[in-house]
């Protein structure tokens, strides 16, 4: 397990074994450019097979947020190559309804909610 | 106005202090030298008379002996022949003068030849006689002879004038020496440093450096000139920097000040919301430090239809204000058209909004509810609300204090994320009853973060509305924009609260 990005409140790491990206604490980055670094790195980590996204430490999350998780799943979509997890967590508020979202997007992602 | 003064260049000060301290010098070098050539000049004199009063001393003890008046008038002459022997007087051993002469017009000299050697004017020699060679004889006179003050002076005083006449001309050339050594050394490339700082414009100090002094590039002057360059080169990219800054600032401000006009200037009056018979409404916007991208209208329609539309573009500024812009307009026009199916009413909307962004390529999208409000045919205090579209969950408190949440995750999908939401677009319908209050709201209310990041959250807000739901929707929403600014405290507003409060009359 490495950190792969960390800011004031937040922090990405990255498990290369498991393949398990894991966003934790509060993001609230201004803009979708702002969120670029996090973004790129999901695209970039996978180029094939199984990915986990794990957000169940992720207690905050903005819509410029929430817009670079739709963008990074529709990209994942099309790609057809990715075999995508993403872990909730019931206990934060924002992640029942909007990982909801995520789902729509591409109904082939497995979405586990502990 | 009197014409300045022109300041003494730094050479004249140099020559000036120069001049001044090697005359100063000069001045005691030369009265040490005139000091000791008056001491000299009195020894010298002393053993010259001693020497000359020895050699006459015979003659003048054999002219005393022998009371000769001859002879004695010789030794008076003789001593006379002397330059600085002013009078003689020769006396024999009563006291009675035997010769006496005077060189005429021989003064006592000036006062100043009087305290320089007046003390040493006057010589007295006792004439004693031999006797076998011992020198014990009996005494047989007295020569007294008085110097000439002002023959002995002379000598000293030409010796002066020369003496000072060359230390003045010393003291000129070795600072003219100095003076000039110093300038081309010194002063000079000085000078020549000072010029070219002058000509440095403050407001552009790195537009000229200074170019090598000549003969100084690696000496302190070089320094001096490379520590000159060194700071101007810094100054100057502190101040671009400082004007980058302000541009930016500039920028910013300007694009956040558009931006704010931008959101307000679409938004319905009170004017508009007054003309709603059917509906108590209230709404309120507050744009975030950073204008955030927040949406809401109110559309009176015909027979008491009401449409209202609230939404959220991610982001902030210029951009989201822009597409906040773009989407009050296209839904104004959909309602205008009186396009009512809600898929493809939200459909178009959100084709527009996805290509639109696309070519802005700003990668904008934004969460959009709209509510078709119908009142009862029967009843006028009755009516049906129609929600569709994503966006927060809308609040319904009945009379009585029920409250329901409507939750829009499954009635549609952000605008702009993807170009076809069509399948993912739903209509749900409440009926409403008099009395009964709506809350519409965007995430800034419920995200709204106190100092330990606690937020306001969606409990709280349905808690405050149903404590104040039999008052006015005006009271409604001043209670809870109130709770949550309580809630904030001193925290900056992170996003744009919008909140509308409905009641059925």
């Amino acid at each position: 397990m490495e950190t792969v990005i960390t800011g004031e409140s937040y922090s990405l790491d990255w498990n290369p074994e498991t393949r398990t990206a894991a966003l934790k604490g509060i993001l609230r980055l201004n803009g979708l450019e702002e969120y670029a670094p996090i973004a790129r790195f999901l695209l970039d980590a996978v180029p094939h097979g199984s990915m986990t996204l794990d957000l169940r430490g992720l207690e905050f999350l903005n819509s410029s947020g929430i817009a670079t998780l739709s963008k990074f799943v529709i990209e994942i979509r099309n790609r057809k190559t990715v075999d995508l997890t993403v872990l909730g967590s019931k206990a934060v508020a924002w992640q029942g309804k909007s990982l909801v979202n995520l789902g729509k997007l591409m109904p082939a992602l497995r979405m586990e909610f502990v | 106005m009197a014409k300045a003064r022109t300041p003494l260049g730094i050479t004249a000060k140099q020559g000036l202090v120069t001049m001044v301290v090697v005359l100063v010098l000069g001045l005691a070098g030369s009265m040490m030298e005139l000091y000791y050539d008056w001491h000299a000049t009195r020894t010298q004199l002393a053993t010259q008379v001693s020497q000359t009063l020895d050699t006459i001393s015979g003659s003048a003890v054999e002219a005393a002996y022998q009371l000769s008046p001859d002879l004695s008038v010789r030794v008076v002459d003789g001593l006379l022949g002397h330059d600085i022997v002013a009078a003689v007087r020769l006396y024999d051993n009563f006291g009675d003068l035997l010769a006496e002469g005077r060189r005429p017009g021989d003064g006592a000299g000036s006062r100043l030849a009087q305290m320089l050697f007046g003390d040493m004017a006057e010589f007295k020699r006792t004439l004693v006689r031999d006797r076998g060679g011992a020198n014990d004889g009996a005494t047989v006179g007295e020569l007294k002879v008085s110097l000439s003050v002002g023959a002995m002076t002379r000598g000293f005083y030409d010796r002066a004038l020369v003496n000072a006449a060359l230390g003045l001309l010393r003291s000129l050339a070795i600072s003219a020496l100095v003076v000039a050594v110093f300038y081309v050394m010194i002063t000079r490339p000085l000078v020549r440093l000072a010029q070219l700082v002058g000509r440095i414009d403050p407001t552009r100090p790195g537009a000229l450096l200074l170019p090598p002094l000549p003969g100084h590039e690696t000496d302190e002057l070089g320094q001096l000139a490379g520590s000159l360059n060194a700071m101007l080169v810094a100054a100057q990219q502190g101040m671009d920097q400082r004007d980058r800054a302000q541009a930016e600032n500039v920028r910013l401000g300007t694009e956040l000040e558009v931006s704010r006009r931008i959101q307000q200037m679409v938004l319905p009056t009170l004017g508009e919301l007054a003309e709603i018979k059917g509906l108590d409404l209230a709404a309120y916007m507050e744009a975030a430090t950073e204008v955030g991208g927040d949406y809401y209208d109110i559309l009176k329609g015909e027979n008491g239809r009401v449409r209202i539309g609230i939404g959220d573009v991610t982001g902030h500024g210029l951009e989201s204000g822009v597409v906040m812009l773009m989407t009050q307009s296209a839904v104004r026009t959909l309602v205008t058209c009186d396009e009512r199916d809600a898929v493809r009413l939200l459909d178009v909307l959100n084709r527009t909004i996805y290509h639109n962004t696309q070519r802005m390529g700003c990668d904008k999208n934004l969460t959009l509810a709209l509510l078709d409000y119908r009142p009862e045919d029967s009843d006028a205090a009755a009516g049906h609300l129609r929600i569709s579209g994503q966006h927060e969950s809308v609040i319904v408190v009945r009379v009585g204090g029920d409250v329901e949440l409507v939750d829009t995750i499954d009635l549609g999908l952000p605008l702009g994320l993807v170009d076809d939401i069509g399948s993912f677009v739903a209509e749900t319908s409440i009926p409403l009853h008099a009395g009964d209050t709506v809350v519409l709201y965007t995430d800034g209310i419920t995200e709204a973060a106190d100092r330990d990041h606690n937020l306001y959250g969606l409990e709280r807000l349905c808690e405050t509305v149903r404590r104040h739901a039999d008052q006015p929707a005006t009271a409604i929403k001043d209670a809870v924009i109130a709770d949550v600014k309580r809630h904030a405290g001193d925290q900056p507003l992170y996003d744009d609260l919008t909140l509308i409060v409905m009641k059925q009359n």
